[in-house]
């Protein structure tokens, strides 16, 4: 009795496991989305050198540092501050554009789309050819014209 | 149930193997719908590897023997409370303990990440697999926890079950035994994830400090759990064994210490990462490390290779462990050789004067601490091989290196948070250093004067004394000067400095603890023995305390015989106490053990020890041990694990961070999406 609930739970377990392998791809499944962007990673190092600056004032206050070495670490700290911060707008345009051409050619691939919204399938193999083609791709039958959309 | 852990056994193999592929593939290819299917796996390998824990579990709560491990280790007579531990009693249940244990940490990382990391998750996956893969073939080939009684007969093989089992080592049957191993094993384990996370960071060449800023925790909460075992193991040692100790640099006691002591180097150099994009290739180094040490410590502590007070567990193993502990150093290494390039120091050192200097020391003391333990350990091995006789290294030796490198640590905990980042005049040093200097001084000169004249005993209160100083000068400082600006109390003050750095001063509380066990180990330089056979009306002289042996008894329980005497104590004429050593019998396993009887106080214990029957007379040999101070490690032990507690509370700093995390991610999905 105790075996067979066991092989059945491992049954179900296999089954669990490979079912996302025979689902059908998703609009954004085709690549794992990266971790940290460049920009992003920019801006926490810039974060880090305002918490360093903050620390630094906090045990200057507290009577840790002497005005010698304040002066100096704060000089040391805000250029560091300047320079991410200049890499880190050059990293906003990049991105920006980026962006921007991923949006036209997401904007072209829905245009085109819209002109051709089937596929061209051919009704003696089933092949979806992806342009309006008059012969098919796969066994080289003629289209019906409805079928060619034009 | 047997055959129910068995198929467990099996799938979880079949999972670990199929994980530790499909994690591999999705990472090769980046493919959502393989990574989805890896932790799917990861998931089933937590459900098998459950099951076989729960299985065993069962054949030992119903006394089943036909099982071959209960049998060995459980007895009908074994309490109820040591039924459970009968998991990790013995070779075969710990590997199983060991591979559940991994699958609890993997599960936990795949549904903490399951929509951040996703590059980095289907290399931790693969590499969590892997090493659950090969703990899932040992288990299941050569330490199978499942393997019954048979006997052969005229008619074929029948299983066979014994009337009872060989039942428990009495030295096991003891509360914080209960706790004690499982603590060690999350600590050894837990180590994994980081490692993981590290070889994910190189194969996905994201070296960044996003995997040590994701992978803190990760190591934080297997340290934790690695020093409380290791405290833990004193404590048992010191109750249990009988010898008045808690630490007697056992080869098993110093493979816990190894991983503790590289992943608290790690969690020292970490911050120079963060803080100034320095030591990439030295993290990386040293989690491969710890790793690397806590796979070597649960080898050393299951292979029996070199003998220890923990021989429990001892097979076949070694070869098998051998060839892992190869794998790990040839992968790890030749990822990290191949992504030098990437991991180049964005930073130098502005001034040997500086927190990094201290923290760089540290490491280096800590590195030193590391191979100084592990050459005393190893060493019975490297001399039966080059000499063909085992040659064992004894606490003298250890107690010569690490006295000194002890003395090093504890006087860089004081001295590294007194330091500023990158450059520290000789004014902020005078101004830092006087106050804890002045009152180490005075600590001292008290102690001189106390008849504190051993060199390395009045060097470390003194240290004990500057550290404690400068850690409480921090809250101070810290406080005082948030109350100018905040107008807040003094208490409510402290509160919020440190729930506003609860990294930081949780650190600060984690040295304090330090002092308390370094100040504990200090009072072994005035502990006291004495030994006497004793009789009903026997007295026995301790320093202040008198011993008057009131009766001799024996009696019974359900697992075991004991002696006892009643012993009656006075201190400076007051009646203290009345202690009850025993000497234990245990019948199932036909074994004697001693019963330590203690009476407490912070100043220091005095522990009586019932050695036996004198033959002659029939007195009892008692042995008593005036042991100072050793209430501060137990004490200190507590306080580190509250400091590393309040150490893994976010801070409202890492708050933010998290947050930009949060747009950071928002914006990838924007990025890949459009």
């Amino acid at each position: 009795m105790e075996l067979g609930v066991a092989i059945l739970l491992v049954i179900g377990l296999a089954v669990f496991t490979v079912t996302p392998l025979l689902a059908p791809d998703g609009p954004s499944e085709d690549a794992l989305p990266i971790d940290v962007t460049p920009l992003a990673d920019l801006k926490r190092r810039r974060m880090v050198v305002y918490e360093n600056i903050k620390d630094l004032e906090f045990e200057y206050k507290a009577g840790k540092v002497s005005n010698e070495d304040y002066n100096t670490l704060r000089e040391n700290h805000l250029a560091e501050a300047a320079q991410l911060m200049l890499a880190s707008q050059e990293q906003e345009e990049i991105t920006e554009h980026d962006l921007m051409i991923e949006r036209q050619v997401a904007e072209r691939r829905a245009q085109k789309k819209a002109r051709h919204p089937d596929p061209y399938v051919c009704p003696e193999c089933e092949f979806e050819n992806p342009l309006p083609v008059k012969f098919c791709g796969n066994c080289g039958k003629e289209l019906p014209k409805r079928t060619r959309g034009k | 149930m047997n055959q129910v852990g068995a198929v467990g056994l099996i799938a979880a193999l079949v999972f670990a193997i199929y994980g530790m592929i499909s994690g591999a593939i999705a990472g090769k290819f980046r493919s959502p719908r393989m990574l989805k299917s890896a932790q799917r796996a990861v998931l089933g390998f937590f459900a098998m590897t459950t099951l076989a824990v729960v299985s065993l579990e069962y054949l030992a709560l119903t006394n089943d023997f036909h099982n071959s491990y209960v049998a060995s280790h459980s007895s009908l007579a074994l309490p109820l409370v040591y039924k459970i531990p009968v998991l990790w009693a013995g070779q075969q249940g710990s590997l199983l303990f060991w591979t559940w244990l991994l699958s609890i940490y993997v599960a936990l990382a795949v549904l903490l990440n399951r929509k951040k990391n996703r590059q980095l998750m289907p290399y931790i996956i693969a590499i969590c697999m892997g090493v659950g893969t090969f703990f899932s073939l040992i288990t299941f080939w050569v330490a199978n926890p499942f393997d019954q009684l048979s006997l052969a007969t005229a008619t074929g093989i029948t299983p066979y079950a014994p009337p009872d089992g060989n039942g428990m080592a009495p030295s096991l049957q003891y509360h914080s035994m209960v706790i004690h191993p499982p603590m060690l094993y999350l600590g050894y384990v837990g180590m994994a994830i980081p490692f993981a996370f590290a070889m994910s960071a190189l194969l996905t060449k994201q070296l960044g400090d996003n995997w040590i800023r994701v992978t803190r925790r990760w190591v934080m909460v297997p340290w934790m759990f690695l020093g409380t075992g290791i405290v833990l193991g004193g404590h048992w040692a010191y109750h249990v064994l009988g010898w008045g100790g808690y630490w007697a640099w056992d080869p098993v006691e110093n493979a816990s210490l190894l991983p503790w002591l590289a992943g608290t180097a790690f969690l020292h150099s970490v911050m120079i990462q963060e803080k100034r994009g320095m030591l990439k290739v030295w993290n990386v180094v040293l989690i491969i490390l710890t790793f690397f040490l806590s796979i070597f410590g649960t080898f050393l502590t299951r292979s029996g290779i070199i003998s220890s007070v923990h021989a429990f567990a001892q097979s076949n193993i070694g070869p098998w462990f051998s060839v892992f502990l190869a794998i790990i150093a040839a992968f790890s290494l030749t990822a990290l050789f191949l992504r030098l390039d990437f991991l180049k120091t964005e930073n130098r050192l502005d001034s040997v004067a500086s927190r990094e200097s201290g923290f760089l020391f540290n490491n280096w003391i800590l590195l030193a601490a590391v191979l100084a333990v592990l050459w005393g350990t190893i060493f019975p091995i490297v001399s039966k091989a080059i000499q063909g006789v085992t040659v064992t290294v004894g606490p003298p030796f250890f107690n010569k290196v690490m006295v000194p490198i002890g003395l090093l640590l504890l006087f860089l905990t004081g001295a590294g948070p007194l330091l500023a980042w990158r450059k520290t005049s000789f004014q902020s040093i005078k101004r830092n250093f006087t106050v804890p200097l002045i009152f180490a001084a005075i600590v001292g000169g008290i102690l001189f004067f106390a008849g504190v004249h051993r060199l390395y005993t009045w060097m470390s209160l003194f240290l004990c004394a500057f550290v404690a100083a400068s850690i409480v000068g921090e809250f101070y400082k810290g406080a005082r000067t948030r109350m100018k600006s905040t107008r807040e109390n003094f208490f409510a003050s402290v509160y919020n400095l440190t729930m506003r750095n609860t990294r930081r001063y949780g650190g600060y509380i984690v040295h304090f603890g330090i002092v308390l066990i370094f100040v504990g180990f200090a009072g072994q330089a005035f502990r006291f023995e004495t030994q006497g056979l004793m009789g009903p009306g026997d007295l026995l002289r301790a320093k202040d305390y008198l011993l008057r042996c009131e009766s001799i008894d024996t009696g019974q329980k359900a697992n075991y015989q004991y002696e006892t005497v009643a012993l009656s104590v006075t201190k400076d004429g007051h009646a203290l106490t009345v202690m009850h050593p025993q000497k234990r019998f245990f019948l199932a396993e036909q074994e004697s053990l001693s019963h330590v009887a203690l009476h407490s106080t912070l100043a220091q214990d005095l522990y009586v020890v019932m050695a036996g029957q004198d033959p002659g007379s029939d007195k009892a040999i008692i042995h008593v041990i005036i042991n100072p101070l050793v209430q501060w490690v137990w004490i200190g032990g507590i306080i580190v694990l509250l400091g590393t507690l309040l150490a893994l509370v976010p801070s409202s700093i890492e708050r933010q961070m998290a947050d930009l995390h949060k747009g950071r991610e928002e914006l990838a999905e924007a990025h890949h999406v459009s």
